[in-house]
């Protein structure tokens, strides 16, 4: 129960970016699981050289939101409101980076240290739980509440959902939307990186984690409803959940009771969970 | 009823007289295939081989994609469960080929029939996730189920030398797998040119307005999914035995968004342009192949290339560029993926 919800955490983790993206800018990036493996090769390779694990996450975090800017400045823009584009476009860059790491870092699997003090287990009487997937729990539950709070509550948030609603009254009113959708950009590709450096020590990375990642991703975004942080957050925990008794109870059954559900549930409900009604303009 | 009145069933429909110099290409083309084996080695036979096999899933995929307008990410589910009906019939259960042949078809438009209806409500980015969440959950069985798929390993030793016009196997094979798909290509024109296919194009140009016609639009949709599904079946299994090999990496929607890119590039709007779209990109695999292991990058960019320049493809470009593009009273193949998806549930009629 404990490690579905930990691995709910991680889950949210890796796509609360996909949900600034993909859900509020309507920016399809399934670059995504590339820039998550990018941050945590880069980490890893950062940590290694230092020995400092703060400036390898803070390294990995700043360049992969670089390169996300760049990205959307240089070639989502081009493509902007057209989703078909966007998410050949993405796969593509995902192909490139993918390649690149791999050329790079080679194709054998490496695992992340995990974060300093975080290392040893919690025991509660005959149950224990390793600090770090706590850690991860917690660390999810404060990104969901910074992330709802700063959209909610303080101005670069009601000026970002100003814009994702009406982009061109927020120009009008004198609004940069084109910075403000590079700054969202930049948080979103910034958090796959974060999360990658959190999910290398989980679950490891490898050739092809940046696809693995992506479509976890997907699925928690969909199933929450583009654009609802609430809704990735509930859907990530009962992913995470489902994943862990489908494994338990249909062990060589687990990809598809992963799967099939959503398949379901977007086939009966297209909008996922917590989706908004679609604005037709 | 008076007589002034044009009977409007009476004028021929440009849409369904079949284009005869696509006809004529399509001749000359076979025909050069067809001799391929007697002046070339027999690794450019493989190379032409997978060509051959990839442009009818090309050609079926585009049923959904070109002329219904829906972007499916799920295509990759319909091609493998033809190659996994080929590995599982042959090797397994010891089937003949005809069985296989009807076995793949029919499990190809079953799939196809079922992504079709749970696909009914939505549109766009949304029907593209939810086809890909079905591919997925397809390829989760196929690699879980170990005892039966084997997994991760696939089923190797599927034997081709059971579907052969001649030659050795390698070649009787490329003949044979020409044949079906020349005829399976020919099958899906009539299908374009047909009532039933003229009415799954103008589906995808605009649902609503066939709906306000009283077109029962989604029988249509479901209709387009089942034809392609079959077809994209069809390849599948040619595929299984032309590397007679199958594993989940025919289901993977690696191979999905890869048909995808074989359509736009070649050009989605039109009935042949993606067979363009698979030489282009199987080509240059083959070359870039040769002189480095950077494929998946070149491959990478030839998808930001595709999309950012050449949204109408090649055929549309070639089009555009013959026609011109500054005459006004000639409508320009509006490139249909150039333009926004549409929300994800259609209005309420």
């Amino acid at each position: 129960m404990l490690n579905g919800l930990s691995f709910g955490g991680l889950l949210f983790l890796l796509a609360s970016g996909l949900t600034l993206t993909f859900g509020m800018m309507r920016t399809v990036n399934l670059a995504h699981g590339a820039f998550y493996a990018l941050g945590g090769y880069l980490a890893l390779a950062v940590i290694r050289a230092s020995g400092s694990y703060l400036l390898g996450l803070v390294v990995a975090v700043a360049v992969v939101a670089v390169v996300g800017v760049v990205l959307e400045r240089v070639v989502l823009q081009r493509v902007a409101g057209r989703e078909l584009p966007q998410i050949m476009i993405t796969v593509g860059i995902a192909y490139v980076i993918g390649d690149v790491v791999l050329a790079v870092w080679g194709g054998r699997p490496q695992t992340l240290p995990r974060p300093p003090g975080l290392d040893g287990v919690l025991n509660l009487g005959s149950l224990t739980f390793p600090w770090f997937r706590l850690g991860l729990l917690v660390l999810a539950v404060v990104v969901y509440l910074v992330l709802q709070r700063s959209l909610a509550d303080t101005l670069v948030g009601a000026r970002i959902r100003a814009a994702v609603d009406d982009d061109e009254t927020a120009r009008a009113v004198g609004i940069d939307v084109g910075m403000l959708f590079a700054v969202t950009f930049a948080a979103g590709s910034g958090l796959a990186a974060f999360a990658g450096v959190w999910g290398g020590a989980f679950t490891g990375l490898r050739p092809g984690t940046e696809w693995d990642i992506l479509l976890l991703a997907l699925i928690v975004v969909v199933v929450g409803g583009l654009g609802s942080i609430r809704g990735a957050f509930v859907a990530a925990l009962l992913v995470g959940l489902l994943d862990e008794f489908g494994k338990w109870l249909f062990p060589s059954f687990a990809l598809f009771t992963l799967y099939a559900p959503v398949a379901v549930l977007l086939a009966l409900r297209p909008r996922g969970l917590f989706g908004r009604e679609e604005r037709v303009a | 009823m008076s007589s002034t009145t044009p009977d409007l069933r009476r004028q021929p429909d440009p849409r369904r007289q079949p284009d005869l110099r696509l006809v004529a290409l399509a001749v000359a083309v076979v025909v050069a295939l067809a001799v391929v084996p007697f002046v070339a080695s027999t690794y450019v036979v493989t190379v032409v081989l997978r060509m051959v096999v990839l442009g009818l899933f090309a050609l079926a995929f585009n049923v959904v994609f070109g002329a219904a307008d829906m972007p499916s990410l799920g295509h990759a589910a319909l091609f493998g469960v033809g190659s996994y009906a080929c590995g599982l019939g042959l090797v397994r259960w010891g089937w003949g080929i005809g069985t296989v042949v009807v076995a793949a078809v029919a499990v190809g438009t079953l799939l196809g029939i079922l992504m079709g209806i749970a696909t009914l409500r939505t549109q766009g980015i949304y029907l593209l996730l939810l086809t890909l969440a079905i591919a997925q959950a397809v390829w989760g069985l196929a690699f879980q189920q170990v005892r039966l798929t084997g997994g991760d390993n696939g089923i190797a030793g599927i034997d081709r030398g059971l579907l052969t016009l001649g030659g050795d196997g390698l070649v009787g094979f490329y003949w044979a797998a020409l044949a079906v798909v020349t005829v399976a290509a020919a099958l899906l024109y009539a299908f374009r040119i047909s009532i039933v296919g003229t009415v799954v194009e103008a589906v995808g140009m605009s649902p609503s307005r066939l709906r306000a016609l009283g077109f029962a639009v989604g029988s249509y949709r479901v209709t387009a999914f089942a034809v392609s599904g079959a077809f994209s079946a069809l390849a599948g299994m040619l595929m299984a035995m032309a590397t007679r090999f199958v594993g989940p990496e025919n289901l993977a929607w690696q191979l999905s968004a890869e048909v995808m890119l074989f359509a736009i590039l070649g050009g989605a709007a039109s009935f042949a342009g993606p067979l363009v779209g698979v030489v282009l990109v199987a080509g240059a695999e083959v070359v870039v192949s040769d002189w480095t292991d950077r494929w998946p990058t070149v491959l990478g960019l030839l998808y930001v290339v595709t999309l950012l320049f050449l949204p109408d493809g090649v055929v549309g470009w070639l089009s555009q560029w013959r026609d011109g593009r500054d005459d006004p009273d000639r409508p320009t193949r509006a490139s249909r993926v150039g333009r926004s998806l549409p929300p994800a549930v259609e209005a309420e009629p």
